[in-house]
């Protein structure tokens, strides 16, 4: 990193132009950067999204008793019994997010990533991939996520104590002669898995751009190729200088 | 290829349900519960969830349009009461809105430190069990091609419309079965309409669920019910076959037999959008 206080470059865009984008993020200058995708079939993902990455770039230690403060701090948003039958029902069934959360350790040492759901942390060395956590394949990304949950039911694969270990990768930067961390949601990082292009690297397309504009330009290209789902899309790009 | 359109508010869906309310749908089940009773009870907690999956904290979003016809010894017409009696097919939030009543029901939930509590929840209720009369199968098919028909005029680009069936009878006023195929003909630009068709009972024996061909069923009346049946789109027979059910090509949507287990999955399955599959 260049320097502590120095913040990677994020874009992200809506599903649909002038819609409201359930992705959220949060980068503190401490090297902890978190990204979270809000499932568009819920009550209020994007404010549930939003409090877990301002509560993991706050206090980036998940354990059950983090994610129990931070369903409270959902709960204070509503009056439960002052709603309609359709949104109290809604409610009950809880808000779903993903949740990416990196912190970076010990000069660039260790990168701690975190990932519950479907949200893709990448490191790469130039315009190589060296690897990918959670998925490592764009097939994956078919699958139903397993999601965290304002319903503490929907949390219970989280009770599996052999879980634990799947949520963590830990990685490093050392030995890397160009190192980069990207984050993304799911739609990015199906494409990111799925591009096939020997000629040109997808890594080097993500580097080039700049702005927001420049992302916004790339996502409106890419859906009209058909190479990227159309979904809210996310992108923190820490490109670390050599 | 068919059967890819988004859902959205730009693009609804709709589902049609239409069923059976003759004088045998009042035999009781194990449960003791009328096989009507049970059938109103699997149709309102259907609508309950499909409206509470369209529902976020600004409100109810209109991916779906939805119907109910019945047909009984009253006749053809809407299966809505109150305010939704004026038309068939209305958009979701509509039907949200327009319960023919709420109930207060209670219900034991995680109280999140190891224990469970009671919660009052809110619990709409839109159909009514009735049983009377005949089954005049072929006017409710034939009204349903009808509504179906303006709709899908009305809705080119759209996912086409799902019509889901439940009978525990023979039609009495005559075979349906030229209905419809009509009825299965009429598409959007994304394809034909589903017909998913439902043959409840109270009696046991071998139940016959989603099949490939005619050839286990004993009496042609089944037979009818099979081949007026649509194919499973691959996203339904998947979604079928994580349920449990043993689904090959050219699974129809067909159920004969069905149990009440059999009941609540058709509904399930029958109603599973690619909206929701894709979360």
């Amino acid at each position: 990193m260049k320097g502590k206080s120095s913040l990677p470059p994020a874009f992200t865009v809506p599903k649909v132009e002038g819609q409201r984008n359930e992705d959220r993020y949060q980068r503190s200058s401490k090297g902890v950067f978190a990204l979270s995708d809000g499932a568009s079939i819920s009550f209020d993902s994007a404010a549930w999204a939003r409090i877990l990455v301002r509560r993991f770039a706050q206090e980036p230690e998940f354990s059950r008793e983090w994610l129990s403060a931070a369903i409270a701090e959902f709960g204070k948003l509503h009056d439960r019994e002052s709603l309609p039958w359709m949104q109290q029902a809604s409610f009950d069934k809880g808000s779903f997010a993903s949740l990416l959360g990196v912190r970076i350790l010990d000069e660039n040492r260790l990168i701690q990533v975190l990932a519950i759901g479907d949200s893709l942390a990448v490191l790469c060395d130039g315009d190589r991939i060296k690897c990918t956590f959670p998925y490592s394949t764009a097939l994956q990304f078919e699958q139903s996520p397993q999601l965290l949950c304002t319903n503490l039911a929907e949390n219970a694969f989280l009770n599996n104590a052999d879980r634990s270990d799947e949520l963590y990768a830990d990685w490093t930067f050392g030995g890397l002669e160009q190192p980069a961390l990207l984050c993304m949601t799911d739609a990015l990082g199906q494409w990111l898995l799925s591009w096939k292009e020997p000629d040109q690297s997808a890594i080097a397309i993500l580097r080039n751009i700049r702005t927001q504009g420049e992302f916004a330009r790339f996502v409106r290209t890419e859906r009209k190729a058909g190479r990227l789902r159309r979904d809210d899309t996310t992108l923190i790009a820490l490109w670390v200088a050599p | 290829m068919s059967y890819q359109a988004e859902i959205s508010r730009d693009n609804p869906t709709c589902f049609l349900f239409v069923i059976d309310q003759s004088g045998s749908m009042d035999e009781k089940t194990e449960s003791g519960r009328s096989k009507a009773q049970f059938v109103a009870d699997v149709l309102n907690r259907t609508i309950y969830t499909l409206i509470t999956n369209c529902s976020k904290a600004d409100g109810v979003r209109n991916y779906f349009d939805l119907g109910v016809i019945s047909y009984g010894g009253s006749g053809v017409g809407t299966g809505f009461g109150g305010t939704l009696s004026g038309g068939i097919i209305h958009p979701i939030n509509a039907i949200g809105d327009k319960p023919l009543r709420v109930e207060e029901r209670l219900r034991k939930v995680d109280d999140g430190a190891g224990g469970i509590v009671e919660q009052k929840t809110k619990f709409p209720v839109w159909f009514d069990p009735t049983s009377s009369g005949g089954t005049p199968m072929r006017a409710a098919l034939t009204k349903t091609l009808e509504v179906i028909a303006d709709w899908c005029d009305a809705h080119r680009g759209s996912y086409p419309p799902t019509v889901l069936h439940v009978t525990d009878g023979q039609s009495s006023d005559g075979a349906p079965e030229d209905v419809a195929t009509g009825l299965r003909q009429i598409s959007t630009d994304d394809g034909e309409s589903l017909l998913f068709n439902l043959h409840v009972t109270v009696g046991g024996g071998e139940e016959i669920v989603f099949p490939t061909s005619d050839s286990g069923l004993n009496d042609e009346y089944s037979r009818m019910l099979f081949r007026m049946s649509s194919s499973l789109p691959g996203h339904l027979a998947k979604f079928a076959g994580d349920k449990g059910y043993s689904i090959t090509d050219g699974a129809r949507g067909f159920i004969f037999n069905g149990d009440p287990k059999c009941i609540v999955d058709f509904f399930e399955i029958g109603t599973r959008p690619k909206l929701v599959a894709d979360r």
